[in-house]
């Protein structure tokens, strides 16, 4: 007895294993040919193969002018070019960067995806996962399009690996309102933005916002202040040639600035648990009485209850050091194209399309403020509001100036320089000791 | 084995496919993790062998490591020590209220709750006062100002404030493992201790205890792993900030392999993890194993 249920239950067992193959060969075989029979019958009436173009993008959001713009644009394409379907992953920022990375750890890099200038980009490219756009670049003269020089922050040895749809520069934002509730004028030197703070504080206004959980988002102001210690751009280009280290003095005249805004009161209380929303937030509730931050909240803060009351102005000198006409600039993220792409042509001929047609729409669709390509047309008479032509204006002062940190040096040092950063907010530390911790972060990770 | 009729063979012929799976997703990810523990990688591009060289910056030279263990450690303390509390309750609730599945479940409720609402909950709570924070408003109203905090961006108290959040959600679920294992302790055995002279702590001290040790183990190892493995409340809630201040070994290896783009090196972190769960999974089945013998 024993004997015969152990063979039977062996038999049991196969028969359980074969027919869940079984089952799994049938069902492949099943869609193969479904898809084979479908295949067929577009292709005796379009006589082009059918392609499928995988777009990541970061623009999730419905009430984005830039999510509307890309549907459409993509929809138009599809209607045009029945062969080509285009599919869309929309991804929060964050969220992009990282299945990016696992994406291309198993060279799955999708047809067309986002990826950040400069150091950001450059181990995709080391990587060869990103495919040369020069060609693309060059068909219906999409390169004059482009504001001048901005593609060299996506080009690697003479190749463009990217194309952005953004180009900001970093502005303070001010509340007009609370700024006369104050009695304070709009500052010329970073010694008045103190006492500004200062005085903005003793009324019960809160003088500035900032969202420092992310971490970026301090040390993009931190930036632009070293900028002007410097007494122009280049400091960090510098260090990475061997020609200054951290513990250069406009480094820590920078610290010291960045350290007597924060003791000065400037910054919400809990200032570290404020992510980049939440932080905006408070000055787009009319609750902080300025926001440092890229042309790019432009937008947001025009849809926000404090539309109409805001103004911009460029972030002064300090100590008499640096021009207030160089900005810290933030080439956008940009498109690139996966170099394994199985549909390189299709996906290069999209996009050249997709970027031609992308300032026009941006225009009409009032997200033009800071797109990386030229714009004709009247923004005053498009109904761009009075702060976006503020913006627009001081676009026209730029000379030159600073990527981001992390869009300079490598992830590793980027990430010890934001937390190191983030701690000046919440304690006071010796500036030296902030240069030194620089310096060490970027020898262990230069080796 | 015999009661089941049939052969080893067979047991071995049903149990391999579930095996082959498990190794699969379990044990081949480990080893290839701690293997790229090994590399010098970025994640995406070319790997270099670079043998023990990550272990080495790790231990002597990662001045977030060794504070980032202590944390986690600490917390997987706080963690063990919730259990007695928590047994506490369910034994307060077996004994005084006649009917408490509603109790139980209302200190359930917590657990259900995604961890992103609780974080966002508890971040509103521990707001400073200005910004509506409720914690800080209450303090303030009942004259006890000068206890007020940034809860979360004082280095000093931030750890802390964490470790009470993820203490109160768990409560709930400890109690209610508990709970049950009180519930099957036969009714027999207390009759007869009663009979005895055996009653209330006593009769918890000399049955209910011994009875559910094993449960207890149950709850232990539960809490020790869960904390070692501590991740998403961390970065709803502070991000491991301000400075690493609030940093686990698990939101470091994130940060590594991630953010600063070392794979290697976070492999490294990752292995050293492993490493601890297995080790301290070990010491507490072994601690637990000479505890039910002395009490049975």
């Amino acid at each position: 007895m024993a004997k015969m249920s152990k063979w039977l239950s062996l038999a049991m067992a196969g028969a359980l294993a074969f027919s869940l193959t079984a089952c799994g060969g049938k069902a492949d075989e099943g869609s193969a040919s479904s898809g084979a029979g479908t295949g067929g019958d577009k292709a005796g009436t379009v006589k082009e193969k059918n392609v499928t173009i995988t777009f990541q993008n970061i623009y999730p959001d419905p009430t984005d002018p830039k999510n509307k713009l890309m549907n459409k644009l993509v929809k138009q394409y599809e209607s045009e070019h029945p062969n080509i379907k285009i599919e869309l992953d929309s991804l929060n920022t964050d969220q992009q960067k990282l299945k990016l990375k696992t994406q291309a750890a198993s060279k799955e890099v999708p047809d067309i995806t986002v990826v950040n200038p400069a150091a950001q980009m450059q181990p995709f490219v080391e990587a060869k996962l990103l495919a040369p756009l020069d060609d693309m670049l060059d068909q219906n003269g999409l390169r004059g399009t482009f504001q001048d020089g901005l593609l060299d922050w996506y080009s690697f040895d003479g190749h463009t690996y990217a194309v952005p749809d953004g180009n900001n520069i970093g502005v303070v934002y001010y509340n007009k309102e609370l700024f006369e509730k104050g009695g304070v004028q709009v500052p010329t030197t970073f010694e008045e933005m103190v006492d500004v703070v200062k005085t903005l504080k003793s009324k019960g206004i809160q003088p500035m916002a900032i969202g420092e959980k992310d971490t970026w988002t301090g040390s993009f102001l931190f930036m632009n202040m070293l900028l002007r210690t410097n007494n122009g751009p280049g400091f960090l280009k510098d260090v990475l040639d061997k020609k200054k280290t951290f513990e250069d003095p406009a480094f820590k005249e920078a610290v010291d600035a960045f350290q007597n805004l924060i003791q000065a009161g400037a910054f919400q209380e809990g200032v570290t648990s404020f992510d980049y929303n939440a932080g905006e937030n408070l000055f787009k509730t009319g609750k902080a009485a300025m926001y440092f931050m890229g042309t790019w909240a432009t937008g947001g803060i025009e849809t926000s209850s404090v539309n109409g009351k805001v103004g911009v102005f460029k972030f002064p000198t300090i100590n008499g050091k640096g021009n207030p006409d160089e900005f810290m600039l933030a080439p956008g993220s940009a498109f690139a194209i996966s170099a394994d792409s199985k549909h390189l042509d299709e996906t290069k001929a999209f996009l050249n399309w997709f970027m031609l047609n992308f300032p026009k729409e941006a225009f009409e669709a009032k997200g033009a403020v800071g797109i990386g390509q030229k714009v004709d047309g009247d923004f005053k008479a498009a109904g761009y509001s009075d702060m976006a032509m503020e913006v627009l204006n001081l676009f026209k002062d730029v000379k030159g100036g600073d990527l981001a940190f992390d869009n300079t040096m490598n992830p590793g040092t980027a990430q010890a320089h934001l937390a190191s950063i983030q701690n000046l907010f919440v304690q006071k530390k010796d500036s030296a000791e902030v240069a030194k911790e620089h310096q060490s972060a970027f020898e262990a990770n230069n080796k | 084995m015999n009661v089941l009729k049939v052969s080893r063979w067979t047991i071995a012929a049903f149990v391999l496919p579930c095996l082959i799976l498990y190794a699969g997703i379990v044990f081949v990810p480990i080893l290839v993790s701690m293997y790229s523990g090994l590399l010098e990688w970025n994640g995406i591009g070319e790997s270099r062998f670079i043998g023990f060289e990550n272990f080495k910056n790790l231990f002597f030279h990662d001045p977030v490591f060794w504070p980032s263990v202590r944390r986690t450690l600490l917390f997987a303390v706080f963690s063990m020590a919730e259990i007695p509390i928590a047994l506490l309750v369910a034994i307060l609730l077996k004994r005084y209220i006649r009917r408490p599945n509603f109790l139980v479940s209302s200190y359930f409720l917590p657990v259900i709750l995604s961890v992103v609402v609780v974080g966002q909950l508890w971040k509103t709570i521990y707001n400073p006062a200005s910004m509506g924070g409720m914690l800080n408003q209450v303090l303030e109203a009942v004259g006890l100002g000068s206890w007020t905090h940034e809860w979360l961006t004082d280095p000093s108290v931030a750890m802390y404030s964490l470790y009470f959040v993820a203490l109160w959600q768990y409560l709930g679920y400890h109690t209610l493992i508990q709970y049950t294992g009180i519930l099957n302790v036969p009714e027999e055995i207390y009759e007869a201790a009663r009979i005895d002279g055996a009653d209330g702590f006593a009769a918890d001290r000399y049955i209910t205890f011994p009875n559910i040790i094993p449960i207890f183990k149950i709850s232990i190892v539960l809490a020790f792993i869960g904390s070692l493995q501590a991740f998403d409340m961390v970065m709803v809630m502070t991000g491991g900030g301000p400075a690493h201040a609030t940093d686990v070994i698990s939101t470091h290896m994130y940060n590594m392999s991630f953010l600063s783009m070392k794979y290697g090196y976070g492999s490294s972190i990752a292995a050293c993890l492993v490493v601890l769960c297995l080790a301290a999974t070990f010491l507490i089945n072994l601690i637990f194993n000479k505890l039910e013998k002395r009490f049975s």
